[in-house]
């Protein structure tokens, strides 16, 4: 029997992956604004006098970009609890995960973007008698919060998607809320497109929530 | 004022100061010639600290620079500093670009802060920017901008690394008559220029840097019109040869 088609499949699955979307807004606005938290002060500390300071930031970024997020995900969720002996919900875990995660790309970003700010910035912050703190805080970190929206934006997206990995630690996220779908109907092609659809509107939805905000930062200060 | 003595400063294995020794006097107007890369903005850098000198004493206003005790940031207010590439901050107004410091250092209150702010720039002639952004002025503006900002903490000295040398040469009258009014004000200066007309009319006295060294100092009448050093001969018989082109 040929494979036929059956667009009205698709549509009938969106609303059925609504629990679905939800777990994964709560794994990307959970992770990213825990990630958001550690990637700030790990490029931060990059950036930092003690030496201490630098190295341990250098190796967090290290070691979560040199390994797989799938890998961490399942270290977590299925290792670590029998070390400790307790266990940690999935959706917990999955924050988790997902915050360690892209703390450690947004650190990048953050020491970028901070570094690309002409070090005359500094100098005449200082030479009018203020704190490198208040320098930071004043001077540099609204120049260099700008120059990071692009790059965050990427990472977001990025994030959100990486959620759907989060499935086999068995968070009840988009993916495999579908793949329960198809369990029952076995409509894999139709499911997986409505899945998909999904996934591409919330990705756009940050796209352009981005660019909004970008725009609204550069036209107030021209 | 400013007391520097047997001051060095060494980037790796480069010595830029050999020993620099400087007396300057409140009120005193001093200009610092010299060929590029001889260490005069480097001189001018310890004396706010911006370099940490490797060795020698600087002492301003009575604060040894080098003294850990030092409270650096109190010093720096004492001394404002005016940049060759003004440095003004791009995300603020010109008129929060000048009382930032005010706000933030002296804490004074904002309507204060305000009312220093417009008087400042309507000193430098700006009055009328003052919600502009830098990015909407002439090189000229922006420098007499970064004046009114290092005036905003009523600094007993300013430090001036090259005010003129980023600008168009009809942008250049501007800054330097605004520094005219200051010095004419009995403001301390110290100007590291290649403006020789300017050390010639304003100067009380210039001073002549070359290889980390000062080669030689002197009233500007006497330093132009009879240099004793060889070097200082060479350089100013290059520099006026080119002012006279232009």
């Amino acid at each position: 029997m040929a494979f036929q088609f059956q667009p009205h499949i698709v549509v009938e699955t969106l609303p059925m992956l609504m629990r679905g979307v939800w777990y994964t807004v709560y794994l990307t606005v959970g992770g990213l604004f825990f990630g958001f938290l550690l990637g700030v002060t790990a490029g931060l500390m990059k950036l930092a006098r003690p030496v201490l300071a630098r190295k341990l930031s250098g190796m967090y970024v290290e070691l979560i970009r040199g390994t797989p997020m799938l890998v961490q995900a399942m270290f977590l969720y299925y290792g670590v609890p029998m070390a400790v002996g307790l266990r940690i919900p999935p959706l917990v875990a999955g924050i988790i995960v997902i915050a360690v995660n892209s703390g450690a790309y947004i650190a990048e970003i953050v020491r970028g973007a901070i570094q690309s700010i002409n070090i005359g910035q500094t100098e005449a912050g200082r030479s009018i008698g203020l704190t490198r703190a208040q320098t930071m805080r004043y001077i540099i970190w609204p120049q260099a919060f700008r120059r990071m929206i692009p790059p965050l934006g990427n990472q977001f997206i990025i994030s959100l998607k990486d959620t759907s990995l989060l499935m086999v630690i068995g968070v009840g996220e988009l993916l495999r809320t579908g793949q329960e779908i198809v369990a029952v109907n076995f409509r894999a092609f139709e499911v997986y497109m409505a899945v998909a659809i999904v996934y591409l509107a919330m990705t756009m939805s940050i796209a352009k929530a981005l660019r909004m905000l970008e725009h609204r930062l550069t036209t107030r200060t021209r | 004022m400013i007391t520097i003595k047997n001051l060095h400063k060494q980037f790796g294995d480069l010595e830029v100061l050999k020993g620099i020794d400087l007396e300057i006097k409140a009120g005193e107007v001093i200009c610092v010639i010299g060929p590029s890369g001889s260490g005069k903005s480097t001189v001018l850098r310890c004396i706010n600290r911006l370099e940490t000198p490797t060795s020698g004493t600087v002492i301003v206003d009575g604060h040894d620079i080098m003294d850990p005790r030092t409270d650096i940031n109190y010093v720096r207010t004492e001394a404002g500093m005016v940049f060759q590439q003004f440095n003004l901050f791009p995300h603020m107004s010109v008129l929060e670009n000048v009382t930032l410091g005010p706000l933030k250092v002296r804490k004074i209150k904002p309507e204060d802060a305000r009312h220093l702010g417009y008087d400042l720039l309507a000193k430098v002639g700006l009055a009328a920017k003052a919600e502009n952004y830098p990015d909407q002025l002439s090189g000229g503006q922006k420098q007499r901008v970064a004046i009114a900002r290092a005036l905003a903490l009523q600094p007993k000295v300013i430090l001036f690394d090259e005010p003129t040398s980023a600008l168009d040469p009809e942008l250049v009258g501007e800054v330097l008559e605004v520094m005219k009014k200051l010095a004419a004000e009995g403001m301390t200066m110290v100007v590291v220029t290649h403006e020789m007309g300017f050390a010639r009319e304003v100067a009380d006295r210039v001073i002549f840097i070359d290889q980390g060294v000062i080669q030689e100092e002197g009233p500007p009448h006497e330093f132009f019109t009879n240099p004793r050093h060889p070097r200082l001969r060479d350089f100013l018989g290059k520099v006026v040869h080119k002012c006279a082109d232009d």
